[in-house]
């Protein structure tokens, strides 16, 4: 992915595949426009709806109860689920691109599930499965446990539809990178442990910081799975997106605005970070792929 | 004896690498795995590393079974084709690397590893290089990394896999060259992997040539080149002109040319004969005759090109539709003054003929 850009510029810099001036204006003017009308001019709008009373009534909205409680509860779920779900990304990519197995493929494609699969259908059938007339349904509430409507399915949901950020950013890198360098450590004497701490990790940590905050993202964000096993009780099961529409629902633009630009704030973060890592490592990551 | 290796199998999928496969390896010596790829020579370097299994046979380590031992256990320094390198890490680090992770009971002390990793920089001559990352250097001084990173666990046997194999011809000499005095000051044993025959011949004690899974012959350099064991061997060990011949009551004829050569106690039948390009002579025909044969021991033959470049000269002959190569001095060649077109007699010296069958089989396609 990185890469992409070098390679890229190299065919530029060569005359037998430089396109005529007026063909370029043209593609790089389409290119500029279409980012502006559907990626710049909607983030703009976030934040001027957001402002438009001033930024008293700006803060005001983001420090009602309802809104904090969803900026919190929005934290703790990706909190759990980000985590969760980097570990298992790192398990899987590790098996998928250091072993042979039967199943691999099969692996693979599961992985890839959640991205084929619409974010409604993955919430309802957290609500199919550990909802009051769900297959777990009765045993949970004979235990007084509450999975729908409450944090735990809140997590799952989100966990099911974030776990192929991870995973799907290493598989490449790792399979790219080959087992050479674990080999080398085995005949030197490393144990399995060592191997990961010292030789995997290290050469895949740009890629795994790089899918971490892109599943961070996507959990902060997500809007289809959580809607359906929330419930919606305010100031309780809400996340940031819920909340965004309960308020534009109620026509409290401002609010609504202030939330939704939390949100778009964190995806600008995340592009900053992002760029950060590339530019102050980019020697490193050269290195991690000489 | 320091390894041995007796009746190893392995297969990949339908693939057979090693076919019942039995090997010593000597105290201190150098020895060369030799063959072309798919030969088994890298599977067999890896299992002797404990980085793969064989499926059957038994490997001893200095008398004790080393198959259930771990590479950590086996003390083994392996060099890769490839480098290797831990591409996050400086060469300082990739060389410390063995010694950093060894048990803490067996670890040195941080300023020992420090003094050991300064002094095999230097020995490599890379210490000025030692906070470079991999990247940063070229491909001989990345493969001198290497061999210190296997060195500084100290082995008792050292692998190399193809080790200048990705290396430029230059680089590629000077570090042959570098390796033979290293193991002539260390005398540590050491066997490496290559398909480069001539790469083997000069630098090992003893060469192992390897074909199909199988070990075709053992023996020092002189004795696989001058006396090879079957007709892989021969024709994978330099230059060879080959003739297909027919075998009939004790004699061989080349097909085509009017020369019998005696083959006593050979069966009947098809057969080859090899003849290395400095084993024939050339000499001067003035005048172009019919036939063959000049006489009992002198062949016509016209030539098709002459390669006069460095100290020795090459000429390719047409012998009846058979292409001959020839060698020889540069200066030798001066004094024949022979050039394309030209006809010369020629004296096939000491070859070796063989029984068609076995060649047949190599013939076959991979």
């Amino acid at each position: 992915m990185r890469t992409d850009g070098k390679v890229l510029g190299v065919h530029v810099g060569r005359p037998a595949l430089r396109d005529p001036a007026w063909l370029r204006s043209i593609l790089i003017g389409l290119a500029l426009g279409f980012l502006a009308l559907f990626v710049v001019l909607p983030l703009v709008t976030v934040f001027a709806q957001a402002l438009r009373h001033g930024l008293i009534a700006y803060f005001d909205a983001l420090a009602e109860p309802d809104a904090v409680s969803a900026i919190h509860l929005t934290l703790l779920v990706a909190g759990i689920a980000v985590p969760i779900n980097l570990v298992f990304g790192v398990t899987a990519a590790w098996a998928i691109s250091k072993f042979e197995f039967t199943g691999k493929s099969l692996l693979i494609t599961l992985i890839d599930l959640p991205f084929s699969v619409s974010p409604v259908i993955s919430g309802m059938v957290y609500v199919l499965l550990f909802g009051l007339h769900g297959w777990f349904g009765p045993w949970l509430r004979e235990h007084d446990l509450q999975v729908v409507f409450a944090l735990p399915g809140l997590v799952l949901a989100t966990m099911f539809v974030t776990f192929p950020f991870v995973a799907r950013e290493l598989i490449p890198l790792m399979q790219e990178q080959g087992i050479e360098e674990e080999e080398a450590a085995v005949s030197l004497g490393a144990s399995g442990w060592q191997i990961f701490w010292r030789v995997t990790l290290p050469n895949i940590r740009w890629g795994l910081l790089y899918g971490t905050l892109l599943c961070n993202a996507r959990a902060m964000g997500e809007f289809g799975a959580v809607s359906v096993v929330s419930g919606h009780i305010r100031g309780l099961t809400n996340t940031m997106p819920l909340h965004v529409e309960i308020l534009y629902n109620e026509y409290n633009f401002v609010g609504a605005f202030a939330v939704a630009s939390l949100l778009a704030l964190l995806a600008l973060v995340t592009l900053v970070a992002k760029s950060m890592v590339e530019w102050k490592w980019g020697d490193s990551l050269g290195h991690s792929r000489y | 004896m320091t390894i041995r290796i007796s009746g190893i199998c392995k297969r990949f999928g339908s693939f057979v690498a090693l076919d019942r496969v039995d090997l010593e390896v000597r105290a201190g010596e150098l020895l060369a795995l030799l063959g072309p790829s798919g030969s088994g020579k890298t599977t067999l370097l890896r299992i002797l590393g404990g980085l793969e299994r064989p499926d059957q046979g038994s490997l001893t380590f200095f008398g004790e079974a080393a198959l259930s031992l771990t590479p950590r256990d086996r003390q083994v320094g392996f060099v890769f084709q490839h480098y290797s390198l831990f591409r996050h890490m400086t060469v300082f680090d990739n060389v410390a690397f063995g010694l950093d992770v060894q048990s803490r009971k067996d670890r040195r002390s941080r300023l020992a590893i420090t003094e050991k990793v300064r002094e095999l920089l230097r020995m490599v001559q890379l210490e000025p290089l030692a906070d470079r990352y991999p990247s940063q250097l070229s491909g001989g001084q990345r493969q001198l990394v290497s061999l210190a990173r296997a060195l500084a666990i100290e082995p008792r046997v050292l692998l190399l896999d193809e080790p200048f194999g990705a290396l430029d011809a230059k680089v590629r000499k000077e570090l042959r060259r570098w390796l033979r005095r290293l193991h002539d000051d260390m005398h540590i044993t050491s066997v490496f992997v290559t398909h480069d025959q001539e790469e083997a011949l000069e630098l090992a004690d003893r060469v192992v040539v390897m074909n199909r899974g199988r070990i075709e012959q053992v023996g020092v350099p002189s004795q696989v080149y001058n006396d090879p064991a079957s007709p892989f061997v021969y024709d994978f060990l330099g230059n060879v002109n080959r003739f297909d011949c027919t075998i009939d009551a004790g004699v061989a004829r080349i097909v085509g040319v009017d020369q019998a050569f005696p083959a006593v106690g050979m069966a009947a039948g098809p057969a080859v004969a090899f003849f290395r390009p400095h084993d024939i002579e050339l000499t001067r025909l003035e005048a172009p005759a019919k036939g063959t044969a000049v006489s009992a021991e002198l062949l016509r033959a016209q030539v098709r090109h002459v390669y006069a470049i460095g100290p020795t000269a090459r000429v390719e002959l047409d012998l009846a539709g058979h292409m001959v190569e020839v060698v020889m001095d540069q200066d030798r060649l001066r004094g024949l003054g022979v050039d394309g077109g030209d006809w010369c007699g020629i004296k096939l010296g000491r070859g070796r003929l063989f029984r068609a069958g076995m060649v047949a089989a190599m013939a076959d396609p991979r």
